[in-house]
């Protein structure tokens, strides 16, 4: 086989993975950088938005979730600093390349961090309830459309 | 030549491997099995109004053994857009869920399912998932395509 077809084969293969699907090589580049940040950043910061807002009830009676002192608060502030910012990470064009709707989901991200700051900020269980399901929304779209692994 | 129409084999696979497995990956196919559906019948001892997900603890006795279920379902805003409440899904109520087991079928630690839909005593059958999700198109959520 000449090196002319050979390389003809290796790019036949690489144009049809990237026409299946462009992440494919946006994943390979950044995989491991995404992947600890997600991992060490935004899930904690997000367990710490969804854990102290909710209720649980038993036969006993129905128990709240919310933060009972400002040390507690402060791991939900803390949570939601932490979602804004891996949410500015995530939109460097290091990471988004500059892809709109990469950027777009950021943004989206950043906004329900600070939405969550502001309601730790105000103590305001219910409000942190409802930021906690918009996180999860925004975390939802995200991985369906980019999620690799 | 043989080797040309190798590689574009191969890139075809890959292609709707690649894209299956992309549709295809998300928390419902990273915990639960979705060739084993299981029907879970008891009392409710625990619901758990929790984000992402609402957690429903089901007691149920089989041949003189109890065993509680933990099935999860959508986040509690979906719940509630559903009509099951923290009113409507209280302890003592005895129902019915459709879903699907965790890939560890053992119930080690616990029995481990994720829910589709509900029936309550009076017969009314509700959606309890979340949408999007990856779960198998089942007819039991009112906004998937078909």
């Amino acid at each position: 086989m000449t090196l002319f077809s050979q390389w003809t084969g290796k790019i036949s293969l690489f144009t049809v993975l990237l026409i299946a699907n462009p992440l494919l090589l946006f994943a390979e580049e950044d995989h491991s950088e995404i992947h600890d940040l997600m991992a060490h950043l935004l899930d904690p910061a997000a367990e710490a938005i969804w854990d102290s807002a909710g209720f649980v009830i038993t036969e006993e009676g129905e128990f709240s979730l919310e933060p009972k002192n400002q040390e507690e608060w402060d791991r939900v502030l803390y949570g939601a600093k932490v979602i804004s910012e891996s949410a500015f990470l995530l939109s460097r064009p290091q990471i988004s390349k500059n892809r709109e709707d990469w950027i777009a989901v950021s943004n989206l991200l950043k906004g329900v961090g600070d939405k969550a700051f502001m309601a730790a900020e105000q103590q305001d269980v219910e409000e942190l309830f409802k930021v906690g399901a918009e996180l999860y929304q925004v975390c939802v779209a995200c991985h369906l459309t980019y999620l690799t692994d | 030549m043989k080797k040309i129409l190798k590689i574009i084999a191969i890139s075809f696979t890959l292609l709707f491997g690649a894209s299956t497995y992309l549709s295809s990956h998300h928390a419902f196919t990273a915990e639960f099995d979705p060739n084993a559906p299981i029907n879970i019948t008891g009392k409710v001892v625990k619901v758990e109004w929790i984000n992402p997900h609402a957690w429903v603890h089901v007691e149920v006795i089989d041949a003189g053994k109890t065993t509680v279920w933990m099935i999860e379902g959508g986040t509690p805003n979906t719940l509630i857009r559903n009509g099951i409440t923290k009113t409507t899904i209280t302890p003592g109520t005895v129902v019915v869920v459709r879903g699907y087991q965790s890939k560890g079928k053992l119930c080690l630690p616990r029995c481990i399912a994720n829910g589709r839909d509900v029936t309550f005593p009076d017969g009314r059958k509700v959606f309890m998932g979340s949408s999007g999700t990856g779960a198998p198109r089942d007819g039991s959520d009112p906004r998937e395509r078909r």
